[in-house]
């Protein structure tokens, strides 16, 4: 998302919003499907909706009020009221919930002083949002801060990240100031960007300025984007003469002078390269840029790294760790777009079709539909206009595969697509990515610019008589959109609300046509099947799951990270061999897989094989393949709670059993997390979750009990017990109290790090929490060397 | 085409719904959010019906089936959803079907209508509702413990409506002998009762503020109680009180006046949508979850038509001069 760049305090003249308004209109149109690109641009202009500049479009657009009522509020992305100068986004994905994000969140807004409702500060500078999964679940808990983004903020690293913000702000205006008079030598890239930014890699930044300036080498020191290994960071590229780029994944600060000595000699040397690189640095200025990168693995640093990859099985993926997102020379080099030739060659979209059906390809959106019997159906209508969806509108809080992959691999998306086009006889392919994913939307806008310039989409691709043309479309902000037939409806300009189906999108569509709607990895996985045919693909995996499939790998795990592994592994296989173990060393409790729409597996079934129908049959689901390890430590109900919350508020609306039904079921578990709960509360929670489950009209509804039903079926002793107010991991907040033991020295540190002044300062007496003012956000437990500081479970207030 | 419901041959005519084939062969299958020969999609699910070729759990009123279906409706599986669509939606009904005054009169006085006429300055009327219910001149009132002003949910916001004082007021100003008492409507005590329940902080000062007639009376009876198809479906269901908590985003007793007679209480909408399909750039739906709502901006209100109230399922939607009741809104 762009941020404003006026001043929000000044008043907007009105002749000039108008003027902007008609160039909007003049630029996106005026028909009544263009309403989201239109409030989007709108939004990025004056970075919230005017009702003004509303008005405007009421007189000039086929766009009436209700419509426009109707779509903005639906879509999350779309602000009504002006927002301060930066924003806040503390992510609420599941791996930051289960690593505290809620403390986190609530030690912003007390250490900005927003007082209840309020999200923006006084002097109008911040604002804050949750946001559902900023996808660097590795570095949980994230926070972003414009386009900045902080890993590991703990609720007492708070005040630290804004005062680093502020003074980063100061020091950048600076900067910006005095660098257009200074020449630039060359250029560090750190790996800040969306999912690398670790804990350390801002000690790393200050290291590399510092040490840069004390040896004389100017240097431009860039934050980049996401680097893929999320447990390698630390990580910077060091762009060389040649315009190669040297990695060195892991650096600690030490050995950053190094680094910079070994690539930039004295200055007198450097010179002469000057003039060659100022171009390049130019186009390197933000992550939003960070083209052209070539991947080296550097193996002498990346030990760990073979381990980490050694279990995997790329083919989604392939080509990790050399090939350049928007090299497309190269990607025609690596077999790139030889399944596109193969299946012009042939010419023969009948057995394409039926190659893809016997390849057991199944989608990878969650469902695990059968690929090729969707192909079938919209093959055999016989009408002209049929299109393709790439559905990128990946929502899950906790997943983040798809963006990687379309930010990473943009070609072979676009292959699968053409050639999925190719087999159904369709003309026409759209994009859907989630506006939220900005780098891959104009990874995808460049790539099929480069795509087009070779006719690779475009008319008589590659001399052939067939032709086929891609376009993007920004999701705005809606888990719903998933859904195909709600994804569709977004796109006529409409609210997400899904259809009923039959009708079948692959019978009747986006402007009822024929359309085939595939998900992003389902795609990425064509080319693979053509190029080695249908055996070998059929090779890997289970009997009745084909292939791979691409995991994000978080929660309480030592390695986390993207990953891609064949189907057939287990689920151990994946936490031991790859993850390298639960973290700390605490004990294996469940893996939730599949986000809200799927489960959790408890530790003693995770021997069971990544397969679509065994992860159905334990009642969890595939899904869009978040997966995230829980310990000892972790609260089941809270999970169960933490993921209705989401439904519920991501529900579309329309449906009694999903928009009422997940509000009740929350409800419920809300008494239940707060310890006011009776044991035919359980009961009637399970009823409820199993009549949403199959009521509902929609996949939303229909699978978003999922993560109650399995709680219920492997955890039901916890809730038991929480019904009798134990919540023995001390999670859930309104159940435990601090307290402290007679281990305590006096040393007055809890005291100090205490947000809320609970604490009161004595030194060498043993401290004592006043349990009214305290807020539970557990700092004083992290700061207290001696371990003096227990949740204990509440007196019993259940009747008071 | 030929399907079955509950193993009973049915012919289905071209284009006919599964809902429309039941009911034209009387199988009754409820419904909220179909309406006849207007726009609908089904979101209540009170229609629920089992296709067994699947299993799955399918609308009725939008489900175009297909030659051969086979379909459940009388089942205890499918009966038990029903019911549960039917409970689900009334723990997100905050509103009255009566007013709680009236439902208490020892006499029967339908005391809410009675200030209906009182609020319109129809002193006669009121007074001849009064009549109906007593036998005047001698008023026993006076004797009475008045649980009507005990009832009053007025008293939850500040002083209760001095009823008994109107009624003597009412009494003292004409001639009993020669006012023709109106027959009391009488209360069908085996009817669900949606009840309320207490305002919130917020509400009540909302209301204290705001609701300003002449007996201060907040109206609470629902004014399009006669045809809501949710009290009736409750009370076919045996439904006797809220399953769930109930809770609601809506805000309570906000009467808008939209156009002509035609009022709008949101608190008692089921967000079936049918005035939004049916209402061109009038009425709207407005955000999503739990809290979307049916809305209608300052703006549309002329662009809607008095007949919405017929589509309306409940009474978020009635004509203010249904006779059955009455309303006073805010604007």
């Amino acid at each position: 998302m762009s941020r404003c760049q006026c001043d929000n305090n000044s008043k907007v003249n009105k002749e000039e919003l108008i003027a902007t308004m008609d160039a909007i209109i003049e630029r996106v149109g005026t028909s009544k499907d263009v309403i989201i690109p239109l409030l989007q641009e709108i939004q990025d202009e004056f970075s919230y909706l005017p009702s003004e500049a509303l008005e405007r479009i009421y007189e000039r657009t086929e766009i009436d009020r209700a419509q426009l009522i109707s779509v903005s509020t639906f879509y999350s992305q779309f602000r009504h009221i002006p927002y301060g100068k930066h924003l806040i986004k503390v992510c609420t994905g599941t791996a930051c919930h289960v690593k505290g994000a809620t403390n986190v969140y609530d030690s912003f807004k007390r250490e900005l002083k927003m007082e209840g409702d309020s999200i923006t500060t006084d002097d109008q500078l911040f604002s804050i949002e949750k946001v559902a999964c900023l996808g660097c679940c590795t570095l949980a808990p994230v926070v972003q801060i414009d386009d900045k983004i902080y890993g590991h903020v703990l609720p007492g690293k708070v005040n630290e990240v804004i005062e680093e913000f502020i003074e980063e702000q100061s020091s950048e205006e600076k900067k910006a100031s005095a660098k257009k008079h200074h020449k630039v030598a060359g250029e560090i890239r750190l790996g800040m960007g969306s999912c690398c930014q670790a804990s350390g890699s801002s000690d790393i930044y200050n290291e590399l300025q510092r040490t840069s300036n004390e040896l004389g080498i100017e240097v431009d020191i860039k934050s980049v984007g996401c680097v893929g290994v999320c447990n390698k960071v630390p990580l910077i590229d060091v762009v060389s003469e040649d315009g190669s780029i040297k990695r060195y994944p892991n650096v600690k600060a030490s050995e950053i002078k190094e680094i910079l000595h070994y690539h930039f000699k004295p200055a007198g040397y450097f010179t002469r390269l000057k003039n060659s690189l100022i171009n390049r640095v130019d186009t390197y200025h933000t992550d939003l840029t960070w083209d052209n990168v070539i991947w080296k693995p550097e193996n002498e640093r990346t030990g760990l790294i073979d381990s980490f990859l050694a279990s995997q099985k790329h083919i989604s993926t392939e080509g990790f760790g050399y090939l350049a997102p928007l090299d497309l020379n190269e990607y025609r080099k690596h077999e790139g777009f030889d399944g596109l030739q193969k299946v012009l060659t042939d010419a023969n979209p009948k057995q394409l079709v039926e190659d893809i059906l016997n390849s057991g390809l199944r989608g990878r959106g969650g469902g695990g539909f059968p690929t090729g019997k969707k192909w079938e159906i919209v093959a055999a209508s016989d009408k002209t206009d049929k299109y393709v969806i790439c559905n990128g509108d990946e929502g899950d809080p906790g997943a983040f595969m798809d963006r990687m992959i379309l930010e990473s691999y943009p070609f072979r998306v676009i292959e699968g697509m053409v050639i999925a086009g190719y087999a159904v006889g369709a003309n026409r392919g759209v994009f859907y990515i989630r506006a939220e994913y900005p780098l891959a939307v104009k990874r995808i806008q460049r790539a099929l610019e480069l795509c087009r310039e070779q006719n690779l989409i475009g008319s008589n691709i590659l001399g052939s008589d067939f032709s086929f043309d891609i376009s993007i479309f920004e999701g705005a902000g809606a888990f719903v959109c998933g859904e195909e037939t709600a994804l569709i409806a977004s796109i006529e300009g409409d609210r997400g609300f899904p259809k009923q189906r039959p009708p079948y999108p692959a019978v009747s569509g986006l402007h009822a046509c024929p359309t085939l709607v595939n998900n992003v990895e389902t795609l990425s996985q064509i080319s693979y099947v053509i190029r080695n045919g249908v055996n070998t693909y059929n090779q890997i995996g289970t009997e009745n799951s084909k292939g791979t499939k691409v995991f994000a790998l978080a929660g309480k795990i030592k390695n986390g990270g993207l990953i891609e592994v064949p189907m057939g592994i287990s689920l151990n296989q994946i936490i031991e061999e790859i993850g390298g173990g639960v973290e700390k060393d605490e004990k294996l409790k469940a893996v939730q897989i599949g986000g809200p729409s799927g489960g959790c597996i408890p530790a003693n079934l995770c021997d069971v094989k990544v397969d679509f129908d065994a992860f159905n049959q334990m009642g969890a689901m595939m899904g869009s393949g978040g997966l995230v390890v829980l310990s000892e430590k972790d609260c089941m109900v809270d999970m169960a709670r933490y993921f209705l919350t989401f439904t519920s508020e991501q529900s579309c609306g329309k449906c009694t059993f999903c928009r009422v039904g997940t509000k009740r079921m929350l409800d419920i578990l809300d008494k239940l997390c707060s310890g006011k709960a009776q044991m035919e509360d359980i009961d009637k929670l399970e009823e409820l979750a199993i009549n949403v489950k199959r009521s509902s009209l929609c996949g939303l509804g229909k699978t978003a009990p999922n993560p109650v039903l399995t709680t219920l079926k492997y955890f039901r002793e916890e809730y038991e017990e929480h019904v009798q107010g134990i919540c023995k991991t001390g999670t859930c907040k309104d159940m435990i109290e601090f307290e402290v033991t007679e281990d305590c020295i006096g040393c007055t540190k809890c005291a100090k790090a205490c947000p809320v002044d609970a604490i009161p300062y004595e030194p060498y007496k043993v401290h004592h929490i006043d349990t009214e003012l305290c807020v539970k956000c557990g700092l004083c437990i992290d700061e207290c060397s001696y371990d003096a500081i227990i949740k204990v479970k509440k007196e019993d207030k259940k009747n008071g | 085409m030929q399907i079955t419901i509950d193993h009973k041959n049915i012919e289905v005519l071209n284009g006919e719904t599964i809902l429309e084939a039941a009911r034209r062969y009387g199988i009754e299958i409820p419904s909220m959010c179909y309406a006849q020969n207007a726009e609908h999609k089904s979101s209540c699910m009170v229609c629920a019906v089992r296709n067994m070729a699947n299993g799955q759990i399918i609308p009725s009123c939008t489900t175009l089936p297909v030659d051969g279906m086979q379909i459940e409706s009388e089942t205890e599986e499918i009966k038990q959803i029903r019911t549960l669509s039917f409970e689900l939606l009334l723990s997100d009904h905050r509103a009255d079907c009566e007013a709680p005054c009236s439902l208490v009169c020892p006499h029967g006085l339908d005391v809410e209508h009675m200030l209906y006429f009182y609020d319109h300055q129809k002193y006669k009327e009121a007074c001849q509702v009064i009549k109906g219910a007593f036998p005047l001149p001698e008023i026993k009132c006076d004797q009475c413990k008045a649980p009507c002003e005990k009832a009053c949910r007025r008293g939850n916001i500040d002083e209760p409506v001095s009823i008994r004082k109107i009624i003597k007021e009412l009494v003292n100003q004409f001639n009993i002998a020669e006012i023709n008492p109106i027959e009391n409507r009488k209360i069908d005590k085996k009817m669900f009762q949606s009840r309320l329940g207490r305002f919130n902080d917020k509400e009540r000062q909302h209301l204290k503020e705001h609701v300003n007639t002449d007996s201060r009376c907040l109206h609470c009876a629902c004014a399009g109680k006669s045809d809501c198809k949710l009290r009736t479906y409750a009370t076919q269901k045996s439904i006797k009180r809220p399953k769930y908590d109930v809770s609601s985003e809506l805000p309570v007793m906000n009467k808008v006046l939209v156009t002509g007679k035609l009022w709008f209480e949101q608190a008692k909408c089921i967000r079936c949508g049918l005035c939004v399909y049916n209402s061109k750039n009038g009425f709207t739906f407005k955000d999503r979850g739990f809290v979307m709502q049916v809305y209608i901006p300052e703006e549309n209100r002329m662009n809607v038509n008095e007949e919405l109230a017929t589509l309306c399922p409940t009474g978020a939607l009635y004509l203010e001069n249904n006779p059955a009741s009455a309303s006073t809104g805010n604007k």
